[in-house]
């Protein structure tokens, strides 16, 4: 009974953390039609720099804030630098075909990968290093008990669902966040109502950087930090974007927690090792099964 | 005054507009009309900034249109209702209305909220279905939808693409009769894409007439209208 | 067909040309050289299946890596287990290889672009819990030894001493080649200009009567062939388990194939020599800056990324076309 507590504590708080990446993705997918293999490598630098200022001697919560702040700056970057000039030139060339633009967006992400990994190597070293969680990592005791969940647990969760609620209320009831939509489903029609679609997703990738690097900040206390450490988690945040079907926010956050749930079975009663065979199986059950999420529309996927 | 001297714009090697040169005036709907694949769309694209132009000019109160982005076009006060319905089936009504006027709420706060208020007058049934997903709405209520996202926001100049498709008599009467109205009320002008000949030449104060790419006849609406020789060989009745 | 015999018998000019030139190379080079350009030749044949893949039906795989394993471990066990010689051993590679790519086209077939290329790396970073679920067979984290054994007594007597990179180079030389001669016919036959046909327009490629999904699926069997015979030389090299073939050996695969040039066999020739080298050009070029251990480490990832975005955004499609137009200049 206990052992199962256990399991599920765990698997909401991961579950948490993957909803946020899960987020991060598919807030980019539907702004721009990018599957953004790079976000996890965006986030790992931005937690090397609140790591840095924390090690230089600032507070958790002065790092905290920049490392959203650099989160935003660098998918904006990104947006700006590299996947403009991309659509820019997607009709000509080589992008000229169909499934080239397709593929192609996702080579240009994973060379950012690549510089966003190589760079941080070179300026915060290869060794690991440890992150420091804003509250204490005891078990919660209540009415004379242990809970099986720790204090960070609960902060994890309360941060994720205030950030869940943050942006629902800023997609259905701010201007931008129906820009965004109109953005999203229908570009055409959203430029001639006068929205600039441009500075639209650039705004969907400053987003999904914040978005990610709160996931990488939750994450790395109970992780090591290392310019490779977080590849793993957008895997798992890409496989729960999918469940829940890609294009939806509240089907990605729902994705984040089954796998979160999932993984932690995996781990508390089979072996950790096998946790990515278990999600592959799973990422292809669902993809055979229901091709759009399990909360996907019925548009099917191939073109 | 809208004025178009020398446009040329194509598809890739296809020539859609082969050297249009005509003027709309400020105030009155002009019609432009031609049979299937004339390239009456493509002109209201090029026009509103979705489609490139290859040469020539266009101008509107004397704002150079060509080069910018249908955002900044927009801006300039000209509001393009594309071909079929174009609203977005998965926001609500009021949410694609409010979209319309998304770029003035800053600077006009007070009037984005008229505006809104004076769509529902205009077309009292989408106020019925102000929270209703735009993808339920029947095709006549799309066409109001779509024509109010665009006069949202308030334009001077509006491009109306085949507001007549899929739509019975009566409801595209309906429609035509409001943009009639409105353009005597509040001096709007009209570019009126359209199939159906009588119809536009019915409301329109002037036509453009439209064969492959190139303007075979632009007149007055009323003599048009009597001119069946150049209907029968242009528009085949 | 008389055009076709003329490029048949200059991609056999080229094929042998391209052996000789190997083996004068292997003669004269260092053995860490010789290692090197050992690999030039088994990842060529690697790039070869992102060619095929990728630039010519435009499918994207971040799996290769996987099926090189899939094709080194194949291998592994056909030598441990059944005695058999290492070529026996390359056959079953390609066979085992090409059915797990059979599977993998099936799920492939319904998938476009991120999905697919999210999948597949799913299955890249699976291989290491396979490997570790079934310890008793694949040989867990360790892996299984294998190696290339000597070379035979009729090469030692034509060549004299032969040292075991040297000879890891001879033995892969001719399975290249014929990878190379292999993917030339298909790159000109019917097949090709199918595969080209979905890539540059799915809908329309359909509508002239091509089977889109078995062609995908077909595909995926012929490049996943390729992969499995790299992966299962590359593990002749010593070792066949997950270091060996970790999720970056994928993207080392992608990279050398975007640079190079994604739609030629000289890109991919010229894609897969860059890879191998780069580092070491690196380390020579920036060995007067006595850089730290840190930056130097990192440095060839660095110069990779930026490589593979300045080819991707300027000149998409890579060295080899870019040699191709300055020629017809
Ligand atoms: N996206 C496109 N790509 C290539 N050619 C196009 C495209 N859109 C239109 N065309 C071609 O341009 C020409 C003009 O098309 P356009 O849509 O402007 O005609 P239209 O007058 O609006 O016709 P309809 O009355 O049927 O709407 C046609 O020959 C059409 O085939
Ligand atoms: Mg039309």
């Amino acid at each position: 009974m206990d052992t199962a507590l256990t399991t599920l504590f765990l698997g909401t708080t991961r579950g948490a953390v993957f909803a946020l990446v899960a987020m991060g993705l598919v807030l980019v997918w539907r702004g721009a039609g990018i599957v953004n293999f790079a976000q996890m490598g965006q986030a790992m630098f931005s937690t090397y720099i609140a790591s840095s200022l924390i090690i230089s001697g600032h507070g958790y919560w002065f790092a905290f804030a920049t490392a959203l702040i650099a989160g935003a700056l660098l998918g904006a970057l990104v947006d700006v630098a590299v996947m403009r000039p991309l659509t820019k030139r997607s009709h000509s060339g080589i992008l000229a075909s169909e499934s080239m633009r397709a593929t192609v967006p996702v080579i240009a992400s994973l060379g950012i990968l690549g510089i966003l990994q190589s760079l941080a190597g070179m300026l915060w070293a290869a060794e690991e290093r440890g992150f420091p969680s804003p509250v204490s990592d005891v078990a919660v005791k209540a009415f004379g008990k242990t809970a099986p969940f720790t204090n960070f647990d609960l902060f994890i969760i309360i941060v994720v669902l205030l950030t869940l609620a943050a942006t629902t209320l800023f997609f259905t009831k701010t201007g931008m966040g129906l820009a965004m939509r109109a953005t999203a489903l229908n570009p055409e029609v959203a430029r001639l109502s006068g929205i600039r679609i441009g500075r639209v997703r650039t705004l969907s990738w400053a987003i999904s950087g914040v978005a990610s690097s709160l996931a990488g900040l939750l994450i790395t206390p109970s992780a090591n930090l290392s310019p490779n450490t977080l590849d793993l988690i957008l895997i798992v945040g890409f496989t729960a974007a999918v469940v829940g079907g890609l294009e939806s926010l509240p089907g990605s956050v729902v994705g984040g927690f089954i796998l979160g749930l999932l993984i932690a079975v995996v781990n508390v009663y089979d072996a950790p090792d096998d946790v990515f065979l278990a999600l592959l199986i799973f990422l292809l059950v669902v993809l055979i099964v229901k091709p759009g999420g399990l909360f996907g529309s019925k548009r099917v996927r191939n073109v | 005054m809208l004025e178009i001297r020398n446009l040329i714009a194509s598809y890739g090697p296809v020539l859609a507009i082969r050297d249009i040169s005509f003027t709309a005036d400020a105030g009155k709907i002009t019609t432009v009309i031609g049979a299937n694949g004339a390239g009456k769309s493509t002109l209201l694209r090029v026009i509103s900034g979705l489609e490139p132009a290859t040469s020539g000019s266009i101008t509107w109160q004397g704002h150079s249109l060509l080069n910018k982005t249908p955002e900044a076009i927009v801006r300039l006060g000209v509001a393009h209702v594309p071909e079929g319905h174009a609203v977005i089936a998965s926001l609500t009504v009021a949410e694609n209305i409010e979209m319309g006027a998304l770029f003035r709420r800053r600077a006009h706060k007070q009037d984005v909220r008229v505006a809104i208020s004076e769509m529902y007058a205009l077309f009292p049934r989408l106020e019925e279905r102000r929270n209703q997903l735009a993808g339920t709405l029947s095709g006549g209520e799309r066409q109001m939808l779509a024509i109010s996202r665009a006069l949202v926001s308030r334009p001077s100049l509006l491009l109306l693409d085949e507001p007549s498709l899929g739509l019975a008599p009566l409801v595209v009467e309906q429609i035509i009769a409001t943009i009639k109205q409105l353009c005597i009320s509040t001096g709007l002008s009209v570019l009126l894409v359209e199939q159906n000949a009588n119809t536009a030449l019915a409301v329109a104060d002037h036509g453009v007439l439209l064969s492959l790419g190139s303007v075979v006849a632009d007149q007055p609406a009323s003599l048009m209208r009597a001119d069946s020789a150049l209907r029968s060989a242009y528009l085949g009745y | 067909m008389f055009k076709y015999k003329r490029t048949g018998i200059r991609n056999l000019a080229i094929a042998l040309i391209f052996t000789v030139a190997i083996i004068a190379l292997g003669a004269i080079l260092d053995p860490y050289n010789q290692g090197q350009l050992a690999v030039v030749s088994m990842l060529f044949i690697g790039v070869l299946s992102v060619t095929l893949l990728t630039g010519t039906s435009g499918q994207i795989s971040l799996g290769q890596g996987a099926l090189m394993a899939v094709g080194g471990y194949a291998s592994a066990l056909t030598i441990l287990n059944l005695g058999l010689s290492i070529w026996f051993a390359l056959v079953m590679a390609i066979i085992v290889s090409a059915l797990a790519g059979l599977l993998l086209g099936f799920a492939a077939a319904r998938l476009t672009g991120p999905y697919l290329a999210g999948t597949t790396l799913v299955l890249a970073l699976a291989l290491p819990s396979l490997a570790i679920r079934f310890e008793s067979v694949l040989g867990g984290d360790v892996g299984l030894n294998v190696d290339f054994g000597n070379p035979p007594a009729w090469l030692v007597s034509a060549f004299g001493e032969i040292g075991y990179e040297q000879w890891q180079l001879y033995a892969t030389v001719p399975l290249t080649c014929l990878a190379l001669l292999a993917t030339a016919n298909i790159l000109s036959s019917r097949t090709g200009r199918m595969w080209r046909a979905i890539r540059d327009h799915e809908s329309a490629a359909s509508l002239m009567g091509i089977n889109v999904s078995n062609n995908k699926i077909f595909t995926f069997v012929v490049s996943s062939g390729f992969a499995g015979l790299s992966g299962a030389l590359y593990g002749l090299r010593g070792i066949v388990g997950p270091s060996v073939y970790p999720i970056s050996l994928s993207l080392l695969l992608l990279t050398g194939a975007i640079l190079g040039g994604l739609r030629s066999i000289a890109g991919a020739l010229i894609g897969s020599a860059l890879v191998v080298f780069l580092p070491d050009l690196i380390e020579w070029a920036t060995r007067p800056l006595a850089l730290s251990e840190q930056i130097g480490n990192y440095l060839p990832g660095l110069i990779g990324g930026v490589l593979l975005h300045l080819t991707v955004i300027l000149n998409p499609g890579g060295i080899a076309h870019a040699l191709h137009r300055h020629k017809n200049k």
